[in-house]
């Protein structure tokens, strides 16, 4: 098997071995509730899925094309009002709610993209953080619209009808396939994107955008598309999430820290691949869960009842599971930039090397 | 009348505070071109240390600067060296990131020791205040202002007149100009960041007697200290100080004029409007 093929940043080949190996994956986590029922280990699969999505939308706009957003909150936010609000207020269900969400989030990202990619670098980080706290104060301040910091309590999903099939958002289960399909989606979009003339756009954008718009593509249309198709997904994250953890208010899906997660998620897995961002939720996920709510270990019988370690987490980390995310991000920029997925590459290809030399010694020079 | 007058000087006094933090990054980003998204993170600390001196030793939060400033310089001369001098060289995100991890593990690491909660830090003078005419001044404020001017103008001197100073400032005009003519810019890089964190740690001490103090308390200032900095030009020191106390004005003015949940985002549509209209800052000196 070959790391690289699996969508690399200088190949940008996928496989068929690739393309394989993804579609065994899903399926293995399709058919993995018959097996293990634990509602922690399902909710845990949940929360993993929908840091893929978010990775994989921030992935859109900021690995292939660049443009380092740290306001992405703005999005998610939107996405995750728009599908509470339709619901609560309307009694319209998530499924056809959703499809509203995003064109918020589209036309959102355009008024947002039509300011903010202006600017460059420092620059522009800073406008994208600004207008995502914009939007979070005004989410806070006008009552009347969004309730303020009371938030929203979702009352119940209505059953779902296909034909005969009728399904009821009770159990962890249903959210478990949602998220996976949608996880599924979101990758095979990202896939898409990669291997069109999109994709080559963006990608000439984030290498030099000057060389990029002397060659004849225009900056601010291409730079717009990749936001509205990342502001699409993350939107469509936020959505889902809103059905899921049942309560959200501004700073919960507006505030700073989404933004900075969804950041992370990409940058610990490693930029502009399909597979860093799933490195990136893996690896993030299971530790911040973990510190977030330490009794799901005593439920998958890791550790006893009484264990004395989960209530000094309980007690401590309860609050701080973003601590994981700081101490790995730094560790990450200081000594492998390009992720784990970076790290990886370089061991396989150590590995290979050494093979190389060992078994054919007259062409290794 | 009395209203406007009253808001415009409440506005001057807390800008004076946010002027000391937006300093602290400026010097920093002028001498490092980094932007140090922990900077709200090292007030934070700044508020802790100065609670906890306060309530174990009692001593006022205005005296605990002696003590908070030199620990702060360490602690930001420690992260220099450490973590921030390795990435002088990375791109601009990647300095980003890491100063936001920075932020992420003290945050976090003293939601760890201290929880949570709130704290508040009262003083004998914590709601008292003087009365001139029909506008009253808040006496911790005007304290805090005064101590805030006082080490501003110490600063200016410092960077003027003294070898040091003007070695901090040649650095931060060309780098390898600066390395040529014998400056070491590598100790300028780790006096500038312990500068700046002790200028942001004495504003954490000097509002501590004001202000709610809680470990998330720093990344509104973070948000605050750019504000300031964008608005008066990205490493001018100068621009920083108007910076800070314009922003204070806005904030003030915006919570009596338009509402008082809406004067952040008041100043944060202003800081959009800049960056568009006129990203070198409101002194307008560009740089590239």
């Amino acid at each position: 098997m070959d790391l690289r093929s699996l969508g690399g940043r200088g190949q940008r080949g996928f496989g068929i071995v690739g393309i394989l190996l993804v579609l065994v994956a899903i399926a293995l986590l399709a058919v993995f509730p018959q097996f293990v029922k634990k509602p922690y280990v399902l909710h845990m699969g949940v929360v993993l899925f929908l840091a893929i999505i978010q990775g994989q939308a921030w992935n859109v706009v900021g690995g292939y094309a660049g443009q380092y957003s740290v306001g992405h909150a703005a999005y998610f936010g939107i996405g995750a009002y728009t599908t509470m609000m339709l619901l609560e207020m309307y009694k319209i269900p998530p499924w056809w709610g959703i499809w509203a969400a995003i064109a918020n989030a589209v036309i959102l990202s355009l008024v947002i993209g039509s300011i903010t990619f202006r600017l460059r670098g420092p620059y522009f980080v800073l406008a994208s953080i600004s207008v995502a706290e914009i939007i979070r104060l005004a989410a806070l301040h006008f009552r009347g619209l969004t309730r303020g910091a009371e938030g929203f309590l979702l009352s119940e999903i209505p059953a779902l009808t296909i034909g005969d099939l009728s399904i009821e958002f009770y159990t962890k289960r249903p959210f478990y396939y949602a998220a996976l399909a949608l996880a599924a989606l979101t990758i095979a979009a990202n896939w898409l994107v990669q291997h069109s003339k999109l994709g080559y756009y963006f990608q000439a954008i984030r290498e030099d955008q000057d060389a990029a718009h002397s060659l004849g593509i225009n900056l601010p249309v291409y730079k717009n598309v990749a936001l509205a198709i990342s502001a699409a997904l993350t939107a469509w994250a936020g959505g889902f999430y809103a059905m899921f953890v049942k309560f959200i208010d501004p700073n919960t899906v507006f505030g700073l820290d989404v933004s900075v997660q969804i950041v992370l998620i990409c940058i610990i897995g490693g930029i502009g691949t399909i597979i860093g961002p799933v490195i990136g939720a893996m690896v993030l996920v299971p530790l911040s869960e973990v510190l977030r709510n330490p009794k799901g270990l005593v439920q998958l019988g890791l550790l006893p009842q009484d264990s004395a370690l989960v209530a000094f987490i309980e007690a401590r980390f309860a609050n701080a599971h973003l601590l994981v995310y700081g101490i790995l991000v730094v560790v990450v920029i200081l000594f492998a930039p390009d992720g784990v997925l970076g790290v990886i590459r370089k061991a396989t290809a150590r590995v290979r090397r050494r093979a190389g030399a060992a078994g054919e010694p007259a062409t290794a020079g | 009348m009395t209203v406007f007058l009253q808001s415009v000087i409440s506005g001057i006094l807390v800008g004076g505070i946010y002027a000391l933090i937006g300093i602290g990054l400026t010097i920093i980003f002028g001498v490092m071109r980094v932007i140090n998204f922990a900077h709200g993170e090292l007030m934070m600390l700044g508020m802790y240390a100065t609670w906890i001196v306060f309530t174990m030793l009692g001593l006022d939060p205005f005296v605990s600067i002696v003590l908070v400033a030199p620990l702060l310089f360490l602690w930001g001369a420690f992260l220099q060296k450490v973590f921030i001098n390795r990435v002088l060289n990375a791109l601009p995100q990647n300095q980003i990131l890491l100063t936001i991890g920075l932020g992420l593990v003290m945050s976090n690491t003293v939601m760890l020791i201290f929880t949570s909660d709130y704290r508040i830090l009262t003083t004998s003078y914590s709601s008292s205040s003087y009365t001139l005419g029909e506008i009253s001044i808040s006496q911790p404020l005007l304290f805090a202002f005064l101590i805030t001017a006082a080490i501003t103008a110490a600063l200016y001197w410092f960077l003027l007149k003294t070898d040091t100073g003007q070695a901090i400032r040649a650095t931060a005009q060309d780098r390898d100009a600066a390395q040529l003519m014998g400056i070491n810019v590598r100790a300028m890089s780790v006096l500038a960041f312990g500068i700046g964190a002790a200028l942001s740690g004495t504003a954490g001490a000097l509002i501590s007697p004001t202000y709610y103090i809680f470990p998330q308390v720093g990344s509104a200032f973070t948000l605050k200290a750019f504000v300031i900095v964008v608005l008066g030009g990205m490493g001018s020191v100068v621009g920083a100080t108007l910076g800070g106390v314009l922003v204070g004005l806005t904030e003030s003015l915006a919570a009596v004029y338009v509402a008082s949940g809406l004067k952040e985002l008041v100043v944060f549509v202003a800081f959009l409007a800049v960056l568009l209209f006129k990203p070198s800052g409101l002194l307008g000196k560009t740089r590239a």
